[in-house]
């Protein structure tokens, strides 16, 4: 898996979400949200995108690639 | 929606209802028929007093086709559900006591005469329901992408170790010379645990994988 740091946690609480309102909202379990907070699970294209859209960031700042 | 206990409550009673009526037939044979369709006979002859036997067989083979057909229609409604929720099914961990069965395998070590045949050891196989024990503990699972992606790469670790240990066991078999009986039952046995150990680490790594890696601070 790709090493990437991940600032989802920052974005989440500014828009003042918890985990679980993420999770609804971008249809994945908690756990994803906990584990792609830790920087533990690469998510695919189409759930990066659907995060970035619920916490209104844009992906580049949410997900930093080396 | 019927209750699932009450589900079964139908086809189970059907299945006692047939099983005592075997009984019936076969007590029946034994006292006014001489035993003759209980014991072995060399060619088949219809008689008048065959008929209680022949009525509980035909029931039992309609129990038997109508069981199928139940088990069939509820795993399409259960997979149906599970399309349309996005969930795992829900099952009860104990189901993974269902592998203590695995112990009856044993029973294809007593002397071949005894049992005379090396069927027993399929019972093996049985050990793999031990893996009921996580799929139990992930019932009602959202299916989001990383679960499904730790499914795929559960079962391509389990079908890589059942694949390794199918690979040494034709290898050994071509270089070990056995006699023809203890090939059967080393290959029949090699092969049910196999079968055993893929279903219960698919699993078992499912449940790993999922699991895993999720350090203190993971909460709100």
């Amino acid at each position: 898996m790709a090493a990437f740091s991940c600032n989802l946690k920052v974005f989440r609480q500014r828009k003042g979400l918890t985990q679980e309102q993420l999770a609804d909202l971008v249809g994945v379990r908690r756990e994803t949200i906990m584990r792609l907070e830790k920087a533990q699970y690469n998510p695919s294209l189409k759930l990066a995108v659907d995060i970035s859209r619920a916490v209104e960031a844009p992906i580049e700042e949410i997900f930093l690639f080396p | 929606m019927k209750h699932p206990k009450k589900r079964w409550l139908v086809p189970l009673l059907s299945v006692a209802v047939c099983a005592a009526v075997s009984l019936l037939a076969a007590w029946s044979d034994l006292t006014y028929n001489g035993g003759r369709l209980v014991y072995p006979m060399e060619s088949y002859s219809f008689q008048r007093s065959d008929i209680p036997m022949l009525l509980a067989l035909a029931l039992d083979a309609f129990c038997a086709l109508a069981l199928l057909t139940f088990v069939l229609r509820q795993s399409i409604l259960r997979r149906r559900r599970e399309a349309e929720t996005n969930r795992t099914r829900q099952l009860n961990p104990k189901l993974g006591f269902l592998g203590l069965f695995g112990f009856c395998g044993f029973l294809g070590f007593l002397p071949v005469s005894a049992l005379s045949s090396y069927t027993p050891f399929v019972f093996f196989v049985f050990f793999g329901f031990f893996g009921f024990f996580f799929e139990g503990k992930m019932s009602n699972t959202l299916k989001d992408e990383r679960f499904q992606e730790n499914v795929r790469r559960a079962r391509l670790d389990a079908y890589g170790a059942g694949i390794q240990i199918i690979f040494l066991l034709v290898v050994a078999n071509g270089l070990i010379d056995f006699p023809p009986e203890l090939r059967a039952s080393v290959l029949l046995v090699v092969l049910s645990l196999t079968m055993a150990l893929v279903l219960f680490l698919q699993e078992y790594l499912l449940y790993r994988y999922d699991r895993q890696e999720v350090g203190d601070d993971g909460c709100v």
